[in-house]
């Protein structure tokens, strides 16, 4: 017997959630790359001198690896999570079940995102404890200033690292919900993550170069992407080097990508009957 | 013969649904000046709601394009009633279906169930039913089971289904017969009380052909409203309460299949369809 008294749209997200995240655990690629990305961000800690150096030098780092490998990962997650429910019809018959819009594309993006959670602060987790294995022992003759480098600059960036992770993610969503075939979805998530690991840089550079763009709008320009923000953040909140980073408009730049996406995803999943 | 005869009277136009509130005012008035009125007006409530049909769908109109599917066709199921709906490939059979299915929207007209517009659940087989793969058959029951109000016995529908062995098998593999009666359970979750099958026999043996119209008789048998389209027109003329045949985005007959075989100096459904409609006309919708 399976239990009713259904919950209203609370209890749907939930419900959807929740097969997300044994989907996403019962796919073996999905699965595979995840296992690539935690020994690759491993590897590079292991690897690189940043370990050797501290937490800071192992943030900067792993900056740009995760800048990388986070979108594609997240990519990889969502990109189809919307579109194969549609071709497979699950989409049509949960209709009829009065699933609402908002209730079935929270659910996909809470059960993956959830996925994306667990992989990337995992992972960034594991790399980060490398540091005390690798670093060498602290010399007894000079005064070391702690605060500047420590577990908690670490833990920000991977905090950090999280939220980029989701951030992609929503707009991987918007694409799956938005395109009609896995072409298009293909398509458009590669454009996007063209845009946003080089794209909107490139763009900096350029505005920078031609002299359309003065220096202190870089840091808003950077804001518009999710890449430029999380790296603004890492230098703004998590390592705080300060410089020309604005931690509020790439906050800001985050969770607009994410409310944005989400919202696409709601309009374009289906159109209501009524 | 039809296996079975609907429980409620048919009508071949869709009702007119009743105004609650206007009822409501009628029967307090009514009361008010001779204290029996009411009754009788309660008496012709109950006979408007038993009269009422599970769902009607009124003047639907849809194009693809410069090609028009249906052209103002409307239908009207009884309670218990079994309608097929019949036609050439691309006739625009199922794009009615996801109308009463209530998963697309027509580009005209309107579709109500019961006595709610747009919210009474319809339950649905689609042409081609999909399930998220790596599931086994009784959790994919047990995840739809948690979108309705009622506790639903997933073990019971697999068993009412013919699937009772395969309640722990994966769904990626189940044969495209079982699928499809996968597909047939997850349409029953929550004992809607209309049900909208598209192409239920395909791909199914013989055997298995006659076991679905015969859990289909059983659901009308319990009062369920069922529409179904079919190329599998022997099972049909023996279970079917209506034949509805579609051709040209209309409806080109509508009866019960003995009058359809009748009026086309037919021998049985088969011919009966042949004469009806230019089946050589694919348009390949």
């Amino acid at each position: 017997m399976s239990a009713g008294d259904r919950d209203g749209d609370i209890g749907d997200l939930f419900a959807i959630a929740a097969r997300e995240l044994r989907t996403v655990v019962r796919t073996p690629a999905v699965v595979a790359l995840s296992v690539v990305f935690g020994l690759t961000v491993v590897a590079v800690a292991a690897a690189g001198s940043g370990a050797r150096g501290g937490y800071v030098p192992l943030v900067l780092d792993l900056v740009p690896f995760v800048e990388a490998l986070v979108p594609l990962l997240a990519v990889a997650l969502c990109y189809r999570a919307v579109l194969s429910d549609r071709e497979s019809g699950e989409l049509d018959v949960l209709r009829t079940f009065d699933v609402s819009r908002p209730a079935y594309v929270g659910g996909v993006y809470l059960g993956r995102g959830l996925a994306l959670v667990f992989v990337v602060f995992g992972s960034l987790l594991a790399a980060g404890a490398t540091v005390p294995v690798l670093s060498p022992p602290d010399p007894t003759f000079l005064a070391l200033n702690e605060a500047a480098d420590s577990p908690v600059a670490f833990l920000r960036f991977s905090v950090l690292a999280v939220l980029f992770a989701l951030a992609v993610a929503a707009v991987a969503l918007a694409v799956s919900a938005a395109a009609r075939t896995a072409r298009q979805a293909i398509a458009l998530a590669v454009g996007l993550l063209v845009a946003f690991v080089v794209g909107v840089d490139a763009a900096a550079v350029a505005g920078l170069a031609s002299g359309n763009l003065g220096i202190d709008a870089v840091p808003l320009v950077l804001a518009a992407s999710p890449n430029g923000a999380f790296r603004s953040l890492v230098l703004g909140v998590a390592v705080e080097t300060g410089g020309s980073t604005s931690p509020v408009a790439a906050l800001a730049g985050l969770v607009g990508w994410v409310a944005v996406a989400l919202a696409v995803a709601v309009l374009t999943a289906w159109r209501p009957v009524e | 013969m039809t296996d079975h005869e609907p429980t409620e009277p048919q009508t071949d136009e869709p009702t007119t649904m009743p105004n609650p509130e206007s009822a409501t005012t009628a029967e307090t008035a009514s009361d008010e000046l001779t204290g029996e009125t009411a009754t009788v007006d309660a008496d012709a409530d109950t006979a408007a709601e038993s009269s009422r049909p599970a769902i009607a769908a009124t003047d639907l109109s849809h194009a693809f394009g410069d090609v028009r599917v249906l052209d103002g066709v409307s239908l009207s199921v009884a309670p218990g009633e079994i309608v097929a709906l019949v036609g050439p490939n691309g006739s625009g059979k199922s794009t009615l279906l996801r109308f009463l299915a209530r998963v697309r929207a027509p580009d005209e007209g309107s579709v109500a169930v019961g006595s709610e517009i747009g919210r009474a659940r319809v339950g649905y087989l689609p042409q081609q039913p999909g399930f998220r793969a790596g599931f086994s058959a009784a959790d994919t029951l047990e995840f739809y089971a948690q979108f309705v109000d009622e506790d639903v016995d997933v073990a019971g529908v697999l068993e009412r289904v013919g699937l009772a062995d395969a309640a722990s098998r994966r769904v990626d593999a189940l044969s495209g017969g079982m699928t499809r009666l996968l597909g047939l359970g997850r349409a029953l979750v929550g004992d809607p009380a209309v049900v909208v099958l598209d192409e239920p026999a395909s791909g199914l043996d013989p055997g298995m052909v006659e076991r679905l119209f015969g859990i289909v008789s059983d659901l009308a048998d319990a009062g369920v409203a069922v529409v179904l389209s079919s190329h599998n027109l022997g099972p049909v003329e023996r279970t079917a309460d209506r034949v509805v045949v579609l051709d040209g985005g209309r409806f080109v007959a509508d009866d019960d299949p003995r009058a359809v075989v009748e009026s086309a100096g037919a021998v049985d459904l088969q011919t009966a369809f042949g004469d009806l409609v230019a089946t050589e006309e694919v348009t390949g919708r």
